[in-house]
């Protein structure tokens, strides 16, 4: 059996959501030697690898070993640079700066084919978040279908009345107490219900649907504050911070416009320097996050780390 | 991949298929990897204009 043929969907019924069954991921490479680094440059006399040159800025590349596949969706990895123990927060600014293009470029392009209504970018960091390669590197997955989180986001905003990330951003805002950083066109914040001890929101603060939308200026602004946020992370109890990043966007279902507003939720599992949040009976079972921690305290300590780190 | 020794790298042996892309301030170089995966390499161009 091809990589491929053993990719399926199943719809759990009692929850309404898509399962996807892709069991060749199974056999996929689980934190390889560290001379063995498949996201590495290809060396000469060293083992090959999956980019086959010698040196590169940002690659991207098809998933050897995919969730989704044409026709029914992609899946691809974006390596963020060719230096094996850097991370997103360590890249030089310019380089931060063009991913962002990176990742505008890709979701016009995923977006675009018929067979993918939902281009999710994101990044796992840290073996607590699953990490199997810990070369600084992302991933996007070409949904064939709205995924439900999105799914619940457009609701919110019918809910609402219009945007819920904009009225969200201005409660924020008026708030002031869950900011943790802000610059011309966005603002970064623990949200007032957030689920994880250090969940932050990076929010632009114009309306845009997706990075298409977003003038060079506020992608450079962009990567500036997720870059303060991963560096203000890292400082929080100085150590590599484990996170997921998801980037939420406007899903790209052909000849619809089901609106969405461009905005990065971070979602780390630490509570405290060495004790992970687990999701457990209520948050599983149940689906309702119990927290051990106050926004706005947590606000103030990542606010204080983003400091330190700048 | 474990243990294959690589070949040296040889970029003029990738299958290039388009010339001078970019977005924005970012070149784009797209090529096909030997099992047909695609790969696409993005290359910051610091001559673009600001």
């Amino acid at each position: 059996m091809s990589v491929g043929e053993d990719i399926g969907r199943r719809f759990e019924e009692l929850r309404g959501e898509e399962v996807v069954y892709a069991i060749h991921r199974q056999d996929r490479t689980f934190l390889p030697a560290r001379d063995h680094c498949p996201l590495d440059a290809t060396r000469p006399g060293g083992p090959a690898t999956e980019i086959p040159l010698p040196a590169f800025e940002i690659a991207v590349f098809d998933n050897r070993f995919p969730a989704f596949e044409s026709p029914h969706g992609a899946a691809e990895v974006v390596v963020y640079t060719d230096d094996h123990d850097g991370s997103f927060a360590t890249l030089a600014p310019e380089r931060a700066e063009a991913l962002m293009w990176v990742w505008r470029h890709r979701y016009l392009e995923l977006g675009a084919r018929e067979d993918v209504d939902y281009v999710y970018i994101f990044e796992n960091r840290g073996v607590e978040v699953g990490v199997t390669l810990h070369h600084p590197h992302g991933q996007i997955y070409g949904y064939p279908f709205v995924p439900p989180v999105v799914r619940r986001e457009l609701e919110a905003d019918a809910r609402l009345g219009g945007c819920a990330p904009c009225m969200l951003l201005t409660r924020e805002l008026l708030d002031g107490r869950r900011i943790v950083y802000e610059n011309d066109s966005v603002v970064v914040y623990v949200p007032f219900a957030a689920r994880w001890a250090y969940e932050a929101h990076v929010t632009m603060r114009q309306h845009h649907p997706s990075l298409r939308d977003c003038s060079r200026e506020e992608l450079r602004l962009l990567s500036c504050a997720l870059q303060a946020l991963a560096r203000g992370y890292d400082a929080l109890f100085e150590r590599p911070f484990p996170y997921v990043m998801a980037m939420h966007q406007a899903p790209t279902v052909a000849g619809e416009e089901l609106g969405g507003h461009v905005h990065v939720e971070f979602y780390p599992p630490l509570r405290t320097a060495e004790k992970l949040k687990y999701l457990a009976g209520s948050e599983q079972g149940a689906g309702t996050f119990i927290s051990d921690t106050l926004p706005e305290e947590s606000a103030a300590k990542l606010r204080g780390a983003i400091a330190r780190a700048a | 991949m474990a243990g294959k020794r690589a070949e040296p790298p040889d970029p003029e042996a990738l299958e290039r298929e388009q010339e001078d892309e970019r977005t924005g301030p970012v070149k784009i170089a797209r090529h096909v990897k030997d099992d047909g995966r695609a790969l696409i390499v993005y290359t910051r161009d610091a001559d673009a204009p600001a």
